[in-house]
């Protein structure tokens, strides 16, 4: 009996072990120039540029890149494609996340094989690489914040553009009374509770909240203490609301574009949206406001980064390139994002419209949402307890001092 | 002897299939798990290094950890059992004659079927700062209520999702138990002068007592492991301040924001070891044994 149960057992292992190996002989004999390409999934004009530049990319150098859409969590899923030894070729690395990969050692070191690196936005290229300088993904595109207007509304409320106000502290008291001439359900601006939205402004107000040493940092400025007691005062008379948390929508566009809000701070992210979803709102965008004086807004990027386990590194080198040099102009006229090359920006004439000029203007201050390993803990600290200042359970002060211990116990751990 | 190895072996072949998918997805990771638990795991590159009980160490003296452990408590100990009550009262009401049970079943049990993501984005529809629960409840008591910042709040806002939509599942299970209760029980309770409240309490609670125990047990593990809404609710976060972060929410951070699969695997462990120690408890104080003959 127990022989037999041996034996069923050996025999499973054998069958798992046939199979396994099986499954990587057919895995080996994928054409040799044929790369994988993990992206997120996003919105249909960036769907449509990414399949477009990829067939130009196949037709001029006659190699075939395999597009694998990651619908949701993209970075949890690939982590779980690193863990699982079957990582894919070239893959989408948001500035944000990249130096933790960088500093597990999964990434290709590509320092020498970008071409002509002077011609990026520096900030952009800076944000993927480690302490040594060595660059580990290339910038393909980038966001930043500008101050969306819906004219309609503004007009409507017996304003213009020109009544408007550039710096943080005036467009709070621009709110307040623009939030008196509205409906209940309506928001005179809506925000975001989330640090990704609030470091440069923080930064504007002397404040890091990553130190040298890589440790969470949000008291050591009342000034930045200030600035949050801005936004809480401002959510708790009303005049600023969360989109998901006061209005129930999704996401700020979507408030915007059903006119529940007169303005909003969001990235150039929102246009397809308005541009497809809400075709009839009408609005104007400004740069984001000055904070304390400082011109300050918020740049995302996300790069192409190559699997260091990679086996086809060079045609994944040659990829890249080719998506962040010669297709590059193809790929942003498409997709509607900005070219991390300051070549393709000049030769896109972008800043002629004014809609996009708030936009472009801000890469030239912005500040890259990255900052060494840590970032991922402080700021989900930071998240986690603005909430509790935002719904009054605690002062900034406290929520703050909290945050800044929860961070650094957490990276204490971890080290 | 021949003839039953032989049986035996027919009986091995024929199990093969689901002894291999336990085997390969259930014993082998639990195995892993267990050595993983040891060291620090770099869940990216794979490398670890061994830090022998260090991961435990780090456990519980994390306030995230302890705020994880209140949370999952409350939560089982609020859900299970109004579920269970809620679910059984139910299944005695549909079970007696009243018209149009059948509809009402199909009707009562879309909640089960609706997935719970979908679940989850239609309760915060209703409970958000302007949705329609905070509107009602202000112009009836003219108090605003926030249920989703409000942290001492949000998790009943879950809590009252998962008992929406847990209870029409067991409610069915009730109901076919209730099915096999034999009548001449109630007829010879009737006959002592007992009255439908009495025969329910006297009758149908200790002869439900197995499904009972099927019930609460099956009730437990699933709130122990509660995560989708609390994920969908909290964007992945945990809360505000906490206030959703359940085991399982705790344990995907560990392993896949923090990068740290030594940590959430010893974690995996110790939920592991709750859920066995409470759902032994529980069979314990229910004589689940001993009803089950």
């Amino acid at each position: 009996m127990k022989k037999i149960a041996a034996f069923a057992l050996a025999t499973s292992l054998l069958l798992g072990v046939t199979a396994c190996s099986s499954g990587d002989s057919t895995k080996t004999t994928v054409k040799d120039d044929t790369i994988t390409l993990a992206v997120w999934g996003s919105s249909p004009a960036e769907t449509k540029g990414l399949e477009t530049t990829v067939k130009s990319f196949e037709k001029s150098t006659g190699k075939n890149v395999k597009i694998e859409v990651i619908q949701d969590n993209f970075q949890d899923a690939l982590t779980a494609r690193f863990a699982a030894k079957n990582a894919p070729d070239v893959f989408y690395m948001e500035s944000f996340a990249a130096p933790k990969f960088i500093k597990s050692g999964v990434l290709a070191d590509i320092s020498n094989d970008v071409k002509n690196q002077d011609d990026f936005y520096q900030p952009l290229l800076n944000s993927f690489k480690d302490k040594e300088g060595k660059l580990y993904a290339v910038p393909k595109d980038y966001s930043t914040l500008a101050l969306y207007v819906n004219t309609d509304l503004l007009e409507k409320a017996g304003y213009t553009m020109a009544d408007v106000p550039s710096d943080w502290e005036g467009l709070l008291n621009f709110s307040k009374t623009l939030q008196g001439k509205l409906t209940k359900d309506q928001a005179a601006m809506v925000f975001d509770t989330s640090m990704a939205r609030h470091m440069s402004s923080l930064i504007a107000s002397g404040l890091d909240p990553v130190t040298a040493e890589g440790k969470a940092d949000f008291t050591s400025s009342p000034k930045a203490l200030d600035y949050l007691q801005s936004l809480i005062d401002g959510h708790k008379e009303g005049y600023l609301k969360n989109a998901k948390i006061d209005l129930g929508v999704d996401w700020a566009g979507a408030a915007f574009g059903t006119n529940k809000a007169v303005m909003m701070i969001e990235g150039n992210w929102v246009l397809s949206a308005l541009k497809t979803d809400y075709p009839t709102v009408k609005y104007e965008a400004l740069e984001a406001p000055t904070v304390n004086g400082n011109k300050e807004t918020m740049t995302f990027t996300v790069g192409y980064a190559i699997s260091k386990d990679s086996k086809h590194k060079k045609t994944a080198t040659e990829f890249i390139n080719y998506m962040t040099g010669d297709g590059q102009k193809q790929w942003s006229e498409l997709s509607g994002t900005f070219p991390t090359r300051q070549s393709v920006a000049d030769a896109m004439k972008l800043d002629e419209d004014k809609v996009l000029k708030a936009h472009i203007e801000g890469a030239k201050y912005g500040t890259v949402w990255s900052s060494g390993v840590n970032l991922p803990v402080i700021s989900g600290a930071f998240d986690n307890q603005f909430l509790a200042a935002l719904n009054g359970d605690k002062t900034v002060n406290d929520a703050m001092k909290a945050a800044e211990k929860e961070a650094n116990d957490e990276i204490a751990r971890q080290e | 002897m021949g003839n039953k190895r032989y049986l035996n072996f027919q009986g091995y072949s024929f199990m093969m299939p689901a002894l291999l998918a336990i085997l390969f997805f259930t014993i082998v990771p639990v195995v892993y798990a267990f050595f993983m638990m040891f060291y620090k795991v770099d869940i990216l590159s794979g490398a670890r290094t061994f830090i022998g009980l260090d991961n435990f160490r780090k456990i519980f003296e994390d306030p995230k950890f302890w705020a994880s452990f209140t949370n999952t408590f409350r939560y089982v100990l609020v859900v299970v059992p109004i579920q269970t009550m809620i679910a059984m009262a139910l299944a005695a009401l549909l079970n007696s004659k009243i018209n149009f049970s059948r509809g009402f079943l199909m009707i009562m049990f879309i909640p089960t079927l609706t997935s719970s993501s979908a679940m989850t984005l239609i309760f915060m529809w209703l409970f958000n700062n302007n949705g329609l629960m905070a509107n009602v409840i202000e112009q009836l008591f003219g108090t605003k209520v926030e249920f989703l910042t409000n942290p001492s709040l949000v998790l009943t806002v879950i809590m009252a999702m998962n008992i929406f939509s847990t209870v029409p599942h067991f409610m069915v299970v009730f109901l076919s138990g209730l099915q096999d209760i034999p009548e001449s029980l109630y007829e010879a309770a009737s006959l002592d002068g007992a009255n439908s409240f009495k025969k329910f309490l006297h009758v149908t609670v200790p002869q439900l007592m197995p499904i009972t125990f099927y019930v609460i047990t099956m009730g437990l593990v699933g709130c122990f492991q509660i995560f989708d809404q609390a994920f969908i609710l909290s964007g992945g976060t945990g809360g505000p301040q906490n206030s959703t972060l359940t085991f399982s929410l705790y344990i995907y951070q560990l392993a896949f924001t923090s990068n740290d699969m030594g940590r959430a695997t010893a974690l995996a462990f110790v939920l592991g070891t709750i859920i066995f120690a409470v759902t032994y408890i529980v069979n314990k104080l229910l004589k689940a044994d001993e009803v089950n003959g």
